[in-house]
């Protein structure tokens, strides 16, 4: 049989014939083949513990009671002016039931501290585990379901299938913890057994099988959420095979990270609020309040944001202070007048408020387009049983304009991401500075900055694939 | 308004229309011009006219949907251009419009139950129930759980019509109901509001159904130009037409 083979294998119950396609009972045996593989010897020897000398007389000597760990980070980052002479390490047998791959398994689950640390090598080994069930799972629907393949499984355990070959090799790899000069030391002990290449043929056999059921599917094989994974693989193999410096930077800058995530949030959320006044403003008939808030608008979108945010940092004090003097001359407002001298803006609360203030301006005209988008008969039977104007915009036309305001605020959303890298300028230690902090002390500008743009990517990916499958969601209600 | 006060006054019309202007581009269009209407309790009236004459105009003054630039509704003895609560009287005055405007994001009960809940306060229970009998009422019990778009347009004026009743509403206001309809439909939607006309309501509509104007109104009322030029029952609107322009537009209209 051939793998372009069109037959639809869905939509009914299987034949005894078509129960018996070789697609099927080879993903199956595959399936099961791996199941067993993993109660074979899969790494029989590992490494104990290792000896690094440097030429200036450095020596480090760890002991690695599970798997070896930084290793390779310790004898790539050389202490300054010393070069790496030798790397020596001893292997030690494990039993026969911890070499297998549920033996591996419970051992870095049982170790307390292992778990976490040895976390990618868990995901990588489970992988293989998780494909082979849900394959199980695809095969014995098939076989027993009144409908035949699943087919919304299909594209899941290609994925997986796919992933659980280089997962193997992955998982081998932390074995000598990506560094082949460890391998290459271990003369031939660190070889993986012979689980490890019935897995590896169980894997090939079940990934063939499955990809070639792709045209039981009319779905997407590959997605878009296939593109964050892959980035943030390459940021991991990076940090990996390249300890020195990737991982360096990586612990340098994630607490940058969650400074960023903290900013990006809280500004959007006063963002929307923002964006609703200015919405609602831009289409009061009240004129005061429309002008008030069309100025806003006009004014925000014709200044740069980087503007803004040195203006609000540097030169707000200055106005508090004049309007703080100006007040302390008022009777009844010394006290405020005061508070106004004393206020000081710290760097979060400025970035926050420059990016607040900024994209407030363009979410105005986004939430101004999606009310004015609603129909105005829906206002007026709103009003026309009582309900006031809140209510009538609270019930009746919010939530229609939500749907047309979404998607363009969840670009915003993406924007205002990117955008944040700018208030690094005003001493927010976010993923750009903690990136540019990390830089001049080293002066490692390429890897630094292919790491935080690998890091930004991310974030932006990922919400970018959050916005539409938010959007897909609430396209189905009406 | 103290229940009294109005007992003393049940006599006197519902709605009392005062020397209503209504100019649009800064008083250059005139669209009502100086319009004077009392409505009694229980009357079914009927306003024709030409495209553009201020029909609609007219009834939505009725609940102040539009400001007139001068003059005064008061309805059940409230005047509405001085009244705090124009959302209180709005309540009690219901209204069904040409384009339906039903809430398409809500199914056929919310749309129903969402102004009992939210400006009558009443509880889901009762405002369910009441939802129910209504779609009942209008023969549409099974669309309860559709939202408008899954209807056809006969089914949402139908839905609209008891969106508007639910309100328990003194007053209904209908701006050409059918003639957004396809034709099989429009019997469906004119059933129900002479059903609703036999029941007692009050009721003031804006429509060329002259089936519906013959055998359900009290009263037809024929305005050009914004103001009424003819106001009378429709056997001598419809046979004795007094003015040239009444006979005119009868013409065009009847063949
Ligand atoms: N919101 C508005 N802005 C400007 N002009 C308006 C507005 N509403 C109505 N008009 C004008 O006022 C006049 C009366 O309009 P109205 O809608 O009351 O007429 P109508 O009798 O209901 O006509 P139709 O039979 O076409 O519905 C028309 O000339 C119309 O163009
Ligand atoms: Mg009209």
């Amino acid at each position: 049989m051939l793998l372009d083979d069109t037959s639809r294998l869905t939509e009914h119950r299987l034949t005894r014939a078509e129960a018996r396609d070789w697609r099927l009972v080879a993903a199956a045996f595959g399936a099961l083949l791996l199941l067993v593989s993993y109660a074979l010897p899969l790494f029989g020897q590992r490494i104990s513990s290792a000896t690094t000398e440097f030429s200036g007389g450095t020596v480090i000597e760890r002991e690695y009671p599970v798997l070896v760990h930084e290793q390779h980070f310790a004898q790539t980052k050389r202490p300054i002016g010393e070069q790496l002479v030798s790397v020596e390490i001893t292997t030690e047998q494990v039993s026969l039931a911890e070499s297998t791959g549920y033996g591996w398994m419970a051992q870095i689950v049982q170790d307390s501290e292992g778990a976490l640390r040895h976390l990618s090598m868990l995901l990588m080994m489970g992988l293989p585990l998780v494909s082979a069930v849900i394959a199980i799972a695809l095969v014995g629907q098939s076989w027993r379901g009144p409908s035949g393949v699943p087919e919304a499984l299909i594209p899941i355990s290609i994925q997986l299938a796919a992933l659980s070959v280089p997962g193997l090799f992955l998982a081998w790899f932390h074995q000598f913890d990506f560094s082949f000069l460890l391998l290459e030391q271990s003369a031939g002990a660190l070889m993986p057994g012979v689980g490890f290449w019935l897995a590896m043929a169980a894997s090939v056999t079940t990934a063939v099988s499955l990809f070639s059921l792709r045209n039981e599917t009319r779905r997407e094989i590959v997605n878009w959420w296939a593109l964050v994974l892959a980035v943030v693989l390459v940021i991991w193999l990076l940090v990996r095979f390249r300890p020195f410096p990737y991982l360096e930077i990586w612990r340098f800058i994630n607490d940058g990270i969650l400074v960023t995530l903290r900013i990006v949030s809280t500004s959007f959320g006063l963002m929307l609020l923002v964006s609703l006044l200015g919405g609602l403003g831009r289409i009061s008939s009240n004129r005061v309040i429309n002008f008030v808030a069309s100025l806003y608008v006009e004014l925000v979108r014709g200044i740069p944001l980087l503007v803004q945010l040195l203006f609000i940092w540097f030169a707000l004090p200055q106005v508090f202070n004049v309007i703080g003097a100006a007040l302390l001359s008022v009777p009844l407002l010394e006290g405020a007048g005061q508070w106004l001298i004393d206020l000081r803006l710290d760097p979060f609360t400025a970035a926050v408020l420059g990016l607040t203030v900024c994209y407030g301006a363009y979410g105005a005209e986004i939430f101004r387009a999606g009310i004015s988008s609603i129909h105005k008969g829906q206002m007026e039977a709103a009003r026309s049983v009582g309900m006031s104007y809140v209510q009538a915009m609270r019930f009746v036309i919010l939530p229609q304009a939500a749907r047309v305001i979404l998607p363009p605020v969840g670009n915003e959303f993406v924007a205002l991401l990117k955008d944040s890298s700018l208030v690094s300028v005003l001493a927010v230690s976010d993923l750009t500075r903690r990136g540019r902090e990390y830089m001049s002390r080293t002066f490692l500008s390429f890897d630094t900055w292919i790491m935080v743009a690998l890091c930004y990517l991310v974030l932006t990916l990922f919400s970018s694939r959050m916005v539409e499958l938010i959007e897909s969601k609430t396209r189905f209600e009406r | 308004m103290e229940p009294q006060t109005q007992a003393s006054r049940s006599s006197d019309p519902i709605i009392q229309v005062r020397n209503l202007r209504k100019t649009y581009y800064h008083g250059k269009l005139v669209a009502l011009d100086n319009v004077s209407l009392d409505i009694p309790q229980k009357q079914v009236a009927v306003i024709i006219g030409p495209s553009g004459s201020g029909k609609s105009t007219l009834l939505r003054c009725l609940n102040y949907l539009e400001t007139p630039d001068s003059g005064d509704v008061i309805v059940d003895g409230i005047s509405l251009s001085t009244t705090e609560q124009l959302a209180k009287v709005r309540a009690e005055i219901g209204m069904v419009f040409q384009q339906f405007n039903l809430f398409p994001h809500l199914t056929v009960l919310d749309n129903i139950m969402v102004a009992q809940r939210i400006v009558r306060k009443r509880n889901r229970d009762d405002a369910e129930r009441t939802a129910k009998e209504l779609l009942a009422k209008v023969g549409i019990a099974d669309k309860g759980n559709s939202h408008p778009g899954q209807l056809s347009g006969g089914q949402q004026q139908r839905v609209a019509i008891a969106r508007a009743l639910a309100m328990q509403p003194k007053i209904m206001l209908f701006d050409e109901p059918t003639s957004a309809l396809d034709p099989e439909m429009i019997k469906e939607v004119l059933d129900v509001m002479l059903q609703l006309a036999q029941d007692g309501m009050t009721m003031v509509v804006v429509s060329h159904e002259m089936g519906f104007a013959r055998n359900a109104a009290d009263r037809v009322i024929f305005m050009d130009e914004g103001a009424i030029i003819e106001d009378t029952t429709p056997k001598e609107l419809f046979d004795a037409p007094k003015h040239d322009r009444t006979r005119e537009f009868l013409g065009k209209i009847l063949h």
